[in-house]
């Protein structure tokens, strides 16, 4: 296994603060990773750390092999797609307009068609195609987080023939979500890892989370508590120690939906 | 898959369909407002003998023009250009200002873009009289465009550097600094009105009405350096405003130097509305109701928005300038107010009209 | 319907009043400024009159009758030129600069009347508007009549022993009045009535504080009423106003704005009266000397 991303004693401070503190980790290539952690454990900061959004106090994100600082914003984009908590929009953009977002910074010598087709594909696969002329402004928080993922899948699909190594960053993806959609996103996220995409997701539902997670990063106070597969992380005593809460089960309790 | 298919074609319809229609329409309508420009006027002029007239300018007649020709060449086309220059300038700036601040309203003259520019426009007139002419015994002719069009870009640089720090430029900071800057602006100009004598005050108040009555070929030769190029330059900021308004995170995550954005922005809007400052004065309104009115007609897409702000900003005050000096003839009307006359009721008439649909 | 026609419909309502039979339409002209057209009145140019600027209120007929070209400092050169003038007699005030230098060059001889409030101004503009019409004679005949009224005015001024202290009101805007400093034509006047400007320190237009007021304690307020009959607020149930000595006797001498400060043939009046409002205890014959 390969590592996609590699942290080498990552800090960032903000304000006196400091929300994340010496964190070196190893993200492979093609796996689905998960970051937990409670409120406030420094989980969206570690993702704009890693996605090259934040420059880190101390210590350097390594992506695909070279510094994440010198990569230019345009290239990066090549390789790496974020969705990020849904936000409003202060202009009447339509679902498609917003997935083509996606594929106008760095698809320009695409044609029209092309262009239009992956759009369209992206929002199939995120289950938004009939949304496409809807006004964004009009959606709901749940239909808004699937437009922001078919712009992710989009871009992706965009720079996949300049850069195949690829990664995918999604903060708090399904928060909105219901329980068909949470699944569904999800599930196509681990698809796209099995095909040699890493995934990167911050998610609150640890059940959900060690149902499709291969590798697991448990944080708190800014420094990574423990990482590995999710019934290597997830102890009772982690999660007591991290959440301040006690398993009633005496085993981890699988996730109990599928898609039907 | 032909459902597929079929559901791709036909939903490709729509928007963007919609806007090249608008596209087209304006052009049309530009064309038809500048024979309007070109032919309307307090003076009676026939359509046929305005056409005559451009024809033997085309055909290489030189002659100096007197009478109907003169009206035509040295009163109605220099006017009707600088019209049509200031108002896509205007309007083309509103536009990329609301993209860049992401807020729908966002206007050059409220961050204090157009305060500076009448402030270094006030100052050339009394304190450039004042100590200036003293050395070099008059004001030269162009003194007050260029100080205008400095204030502009000193204020629009001052505010960038304000709201900048480690190479990320806070827009909100911008915000807030442009309103103060703007605040201060104003309390310097009624200082400089204050302390102005007679003939100053005179000066300034021709200039400060906002009008296009002293259009002139040297200002249109004046502004067009400005404006031209600033306004074919802007076209090539619209996919980066477009991921702009998702977010500066998110423009940077598509692949955007937001940063190059932001400051190529900032120096397209002060040179083209300090240059419009510099010959007009100022002149409110069309920088924030024409992109709205496009937004609503075509949706917010900056590639279709920023040249269409362009071409309607150019139609509104053509029109707006043709009621103000027929209406009245032979007097004339502050162009301000009919801008806001012929504009406010139809950007009403969109809102009332489009209230489901659309949330600005 | 063309231009043409429109052009011809508005010159034909015009022309009945603006040419009187026996008058040649040979030249036209375009007065901008009210004292500017009120002196071409009183040289009898009025059936050549084609256009006036928005500041021309006397004689009131003249705004009713000619067209009406705006504002004088927002003039439009085709508006103007639409008039088809032969002359454009224009106060030094008028703009802006770029439309009248536009007139000019359409072949239209613009002339640029002084503003000076003074005596000598006002002699300067009556020979500069004659001579542009070719009315030298009638110029000297109205110059001789205007230096008569200030002649009898100085006889009248040097029987004031001492001068009222006066303090001149433009405009009273949110309690602040605008007064009237060195260099106003308020100022020009108020000296030719007799009287002391008590804000002769300002220049200019300027607002006065409510304590500068009192201190400046005027016996006498000037103001001027805007249009026929519009009366000026009371000035006197503001407080500032309320503790200047001009409220203890309740004095306040309010007259038309173009008559008091147009400067211009009318002036040598308009001091004589200001003078008889500021002094009425006026000896017999300095009163004579005024209205003889």
């Amino acid at each position: 296994m390969s590592a996609m991303i590699e942290t080498r004693g990552l800090s960032y401070n903000r304000g006196g603060r400091s929300l994340v503190r010496d964190v070196s980790l190893e993200i492979g290539k093609g796996l689905f990773t998960v970051i937990a952690g409670p409120n406030g454990a420094g989980k969206s900061t570690l993702l704009r750390l890693l996605s090259g959004e934040l420059s880190p106090t101390d210590g350097e994100v390594i992506f695909n092999g070279s510094p994440i600082r010198a990569i230019p914003s345009w290239r990066l984009a090549h390789a790496r797609a974020v969705m990020p908590q849904a936000s409003d929009l202060s202009f009447p953009f339509t679902a498609l307009e917003i997935a083509n977002l996606g594929i106008e910074g760095i698809g320009r010598g695409l044609s029209r068609s092309e262009r239009s087709s992956i759009a369209l594909e992206a929002l199939e696969r995120a289950d938004v195609v009939h949304l496409a002329h809807r006004n964004y402004q009009t959606l709901s928080g749940g239909e808004r987080q699937r437009v922001h993922f078919a712009r992710a899948l989009a871009q992706l699909k965009t720079g996949r023939s300049v850069e195949p190594r690829q990664a995918l960053f999604l903060d708090e993806p399904i928060a909105s979500l219901d329980l068909k959609h949470q699944l569904s996103l999800l599930q196509e996220a681990r698809r796209l890892a099995h095909g040699g995409l890493t995934v990167v997701a911050v998610l609150h539902d640890l059940q959900l989370a060690a149902s499709i997670c291969d590798d697991l990063v448990l944080i708190n106070a800014g420094e990574v508590v423990a990482c590995g597969s999710a019934s290597e992380v997830l102890t009772p005593s982690r999660l007591r120690g991290a959440f301040g809460v006690r398993l009633t089960l005496d085993h981890w309790p699988r996730f109990p939906w599928s898609l039907a | 898959m032909t459902a597929h298919a079929f559901t791709r074609s036909g939903l490709r319809l729509h928007r963007e369909d919609r806007q090249r229609i608008t596209l087209g329409m304006l052009l049309v309508l530009l064309v038809c407002v500048s024979f309007l420009g070109l032919g309307l006027g307090a003076t009676g002029i026939p359509m046929t003998r305005v056409l005559s007239i451009l024809a033997s300018v085309i055909n290489g007649d030189t002659a100096a023009p007197t009478g109907e020709a003169l009206i035509v060449l040295q009163v109605r086309l220099p006017r009707l250009l600088l019209g049509m220059l200031i108002g896509a300038a205007l309007a083309s700036s509103g536009a990329l200002m609301q993209g860049l601040f992401r807020n729908p309203l966002a206007d050059p003259g409220l961050v204090g873009v157009s305060s500076g520019a009448a402030l270094a426009a006030a100052a050339t007139i009394t304190l450039g009289d004042r100590f200036l002419a003293s050395l070099i015994g008059a004001l030269p002719f162009g003194a007050l465009p260029a100080g205008a069009f400095l204030g502009g870009l000193f204020t629009t640089l001052g505010l960038y550097l304000i709201a900048t720090r480690a190479g990320r430029t806070s827009i909100a900071t911008m915000l807030l600094a442009g309103i103060a800057l703007g605040a201060l602006a104003n309390a310097l100009m009624g200082l400089l009105a204050y302390i102005s004598d007679d003939r100053q005050l005179r000066d300034l108040s021709f200039w400060s009405l906002g009008s296009l009555s002293g259009a002139t070929w040297a200002k249109v030769a004046g502004v067009t350096p400005f404006i031209v190029p600033a306004l074919l330059a802007m076209p090539f900021l619209a996919r980066g405003l477009n991921a702009l308004s998702l977010g500066e995170a998110e423009a940077f995550h598509l692949g955007f130097s937001v940063q190059r954005v932001k400051a190529l922005a900032i120096i397209l809007v002060s040179v083209s509305v300090g240059a419009s400052v510099a010959c007009a004065g100022i002149i409110g309104f069309v920088g924030i109701v024409v992109p709205h009115i496009l937004r609503l007609l075509s949706g917010p897409d900056h590639r279709f928005l920023l040249p269409a702000s362009a071409l309607l900003g150019a139609i509104l005050l053509i029109t707006a300038d043709i009621i103000a000096r027929v209406i009245v003839a032979p007097a004339e009307l502050p162009i301000g107010i009919l801008t806001a006359a012929i504009g406010a009721p139809f950007f009403l008439w969109l809102l009332l009209r489009r209230r489901g649909e659309m949330m600005l | 319907m063309t231009r043409l026609s429109r052009r011809e419909m508005m010159l034909a309502s015009l022309l009945p009043l603006a040419f009187p039979a026996h008058a040649s339409a040979s030249r036209r002209i375009v007065s901008i400024g009210g004292a500017v057209t009120e002196i071409l009145y009183r040289l009898g140019a009025e059936p050549e009159i084609v256009g006036v600027d928005s500041t021309s209120q006397f004689p009131v007929d003249a705004l009713g009758k000619k067209a009406n070209v705006g504002y004088m400092r927002t003039l439009g050169a085709e508006g103007i030129l639409s008039l088809s003038p032969t002359l454009v007699l224009a106060s030094e005030a008028a703009g802006p600069p770029d439309a009248l230098r536009l007139i000019e060059q359409a072949g239209v001889t613009v002339v640029r009347i002084t503003d000076e409030p003074s005596q000598v101004g006002i002699v300067r503009r009556i020979r500069d508007i004659a001579q542009a019409i070719g009315a030298q004679d009638r110029g000297a005949a109205l110059v001789e009549d205007v230096e008569r009224g200030f002649s009898r005015l100085g006889q009248a001024h040097s029987k004031i022993a001492s001068g009222v202290r006066a303090l001149f009101v433009l405009s009273i805007q949110n309690g602040r009045p605008l007064v009237g400093g060195r260099g106003t034509t308020a100022d020009a006047m108020l000296a030719l009535a007799g009287a002391t400007n008590v804000a002769s320190s300002l220049e200019g237009w300027k607002p006065l504080s409510d304590e500068g007021l009192i201190a400046a304690a005027p016996e006498v307020i000037v103001m001027v009423s805007h249009g026929p009959g519009g009366a000026a607020a009371d000035p006197f149930a503001l407080p500032s106003f309320a503790a200047t000595p001009a409220a203890a006797k309740r004095r306040l001498v309010v007259m038309d704005t173009l008559y008091l400060l147009g400067f211009g043939p009318r002036t040598p009046n308009a001091a004589g009266d200001l003078m008889l409002a500021l002094y009425p205890d006026l000896a017999d014959e300095a009163k004579k000397a005024l209205r003889p």
